[in-house]
């Protein structure tokens, strides 16, 4: 398992889910993408993105004036 | 003596070389600074033209200039791509020479270009409006031939230049099929790796709306991983799979070839550069702009005709000491037609998000009067019209 560190800081939509995506294709079910960001969009629309493509949301929280978002890669095909 | 070299002849490059030529005249007619522009291309094309090519039947010859007509005075050409950048010995080496020609400052905008590579079969399968305008004629030859099927158009990976034109080929096409009345006879599917059919919320809820008023499908949150064009399907990331007939997809996008590796550059090639003054990172006498940098904009025409003001005028206030230096807002101005002369903008800078902005007849012109304008644009010929447009948000100071 990798854990895959995203810095969208100072991005705002569509940046941190450009980020997320690019990141996602290079990982491999059972990684972790941990995307900070301060653009307050990037929580809804990750979480919405996690639902659409069966990756598991697995949470955020404020760290230093920016959300960190942890997402496992769950949804790609074996 | 000071050298001034740019990398790549496009809209950014050529709008950064002339308003250097244009500020630093006197200078350069005392022989105390030169411009050398590198490029291999003899001709350059309006890229958002592609388009009107692709879905409109526009010639493409129509869209294209020979590159000697766009340099301004002041500047000199060297018709060679440059494969090596010392940023810090300060010199570049064109394809297939050893000679190193020195500079002081370097402006990179080599531009972006589509990655077939990324995706396994899609280059057998697709047909883009994104790689030239010869490829963007093909499509239209192909539609004119089409009785009925399914078209898939959209998003194929990530990053690609002129982030509205998937969308505005999903409209264009509506337009071309119902004109030719067969259009009950076409479907056109939409796919996206993005959650909304524009990843903005303000432009989504203008084109949702239009996208189910006029019968295009959308699939969203679909990340194309491989094509087999044999079985005309597309698979995703997660496995899912759908048909085609025809497919015209957005192909992500590379940055030139020799940045890849290079320190400059993150993992991908896309130079790091600071996102307000455009210099690469650590180097304070190299820029870069347009759709080479990493910055998390749109890869656009109009980022690297406001980033090439930027540097420009930054780069003659140090040589000359006289004007003050300037930044880089982050303002997008992409026109989106969303077809029957109706068109929208995606506006925003770095601290305004998109606004919202409904389709109209005057859009669509204000996006003709660009295509009219565009080839002056190029030796600064309307950089008042553009200031008085973007007003605060043209530079910041």
């Amino acid at each position: 398992m990798t854990t895959l560190n995203v810095d969208s800081r100072g991005t705002a939509c569509p940046g941190p889910i450009t980020d997320l995506i690019r990141a996602y294709k290079k990982a491999q079910n059972g990684d972790l993408i941990v995307l900070v960001a301060n653009d307050p969009g990037a929580v809804p629309d990750s979480k919405a993105w996690c639902e659409r493509t069966k990756n598991e949301f697995v949470g955020s929280k404020d760290v230093e004036s920016a959300f960190e978002i942890t997402i496992r890669v769950t949804g790609k095909k074996a | 003596m000071k050298n001034i070299a740019i990398i790549g002849s496009g809209a950014g490059g050529l709008i950064t070389s002339s308003k250097l030529a244009k500020d630093l005249s006197k200078e350069i007619k005392n022989g105390e600074v030169t411009i050398t522009l590198f490029d291999k291309k003899r001709e350059q094309e309006f890229q958002p033209g592609y388009l009107e090519v692709a879905f409109r039947g526009t010639d493409p010859s129509k869209i294209r200039r020979p590159v000697k007509k766009l340099v301004s005075s002041g500047v000199k050409m060297i018709y060679d791509n440059v494969e090596k950048v010392d940023l810090a010995d300060r010199y570049v080496k064109t394809e297939g020479s050893s000679e190193k020609i020195n500079y002081d400052y370097i402006i990179i905008s080599t531009g972006s270009s589509p990655d077939y590579d990324q995706i396994d079969g899609l280059k057998q399968a697709n047909m883009d409006f994104h790689t030239d305008a010869y490829n963007a004629s093909l499509i239209y030859n192909r539609i004119s031939s089409i009785k009925s099927g399914k078209i898939v158009v959209g998003i194929g990976g990530l990053p690609y230049k002129c982030p509205p034109s998937p969308n505005e080929s999903a409209f264009m096409l509506d337009e071309y099929f119902r004109k030719k009345g067969i259009r009950d006879d076409v479907e056109i599917v939409y796919i996206t790796p993005f959650t909304r059919i524009y990843s903005a919320e303000s432009i989504n809820e203008v084109i949702e709306p239009m996208y189910e008023r006029r019968d295009i499908e959308s699939i969203t949150a679909f990340n194309t991983d491989t094509v087999d064009d044999e079985k005309k399907e597309i698979t995703s990331l997660e496995g899912e799979t759908l048909k085609y007939d025809y497919l015209f997809l957005t192909p992500p996008h590379k940055p030139a070839g020799f940045l890849k590796g290079s320190d400059m550059s993150d993992e991908d090639g896309w130079v790091k550069v600071d996102k307000k003054d455009l210099h690469i990172t650590t180097y304070d006498n190299g820029f870069a702009i347009g759709d080479t940098t990493n910055i998390p904009i749109s890869k656009a025409g109009v980022e690297a005709h406001l980033e090439g003001v930027v540097v420009a005028n930054n780069i003659a206030a140090e040589i000359t000491g006289t004007e003050q230096k300037i930044k880089f807002t982050g303002r997008t101005q992409c026109s989106m037609e969303t077809g029957f002369h109706k068109a929208t903008f995606v506006v925003g800078t770095y601290d305004r998000p998109v606004e919202k902005i409904e389709p109209s007849t005057m859009n669509y012109m204000e996006k003709k009067v660009m295509e009219k304008i565009y080839w002056g644009s190029l030796h600064g010929h309307y950089e008042w019209l553009f200031k008085y447009h973007f007003k605060k948000d043209y530079f910041e100071k």
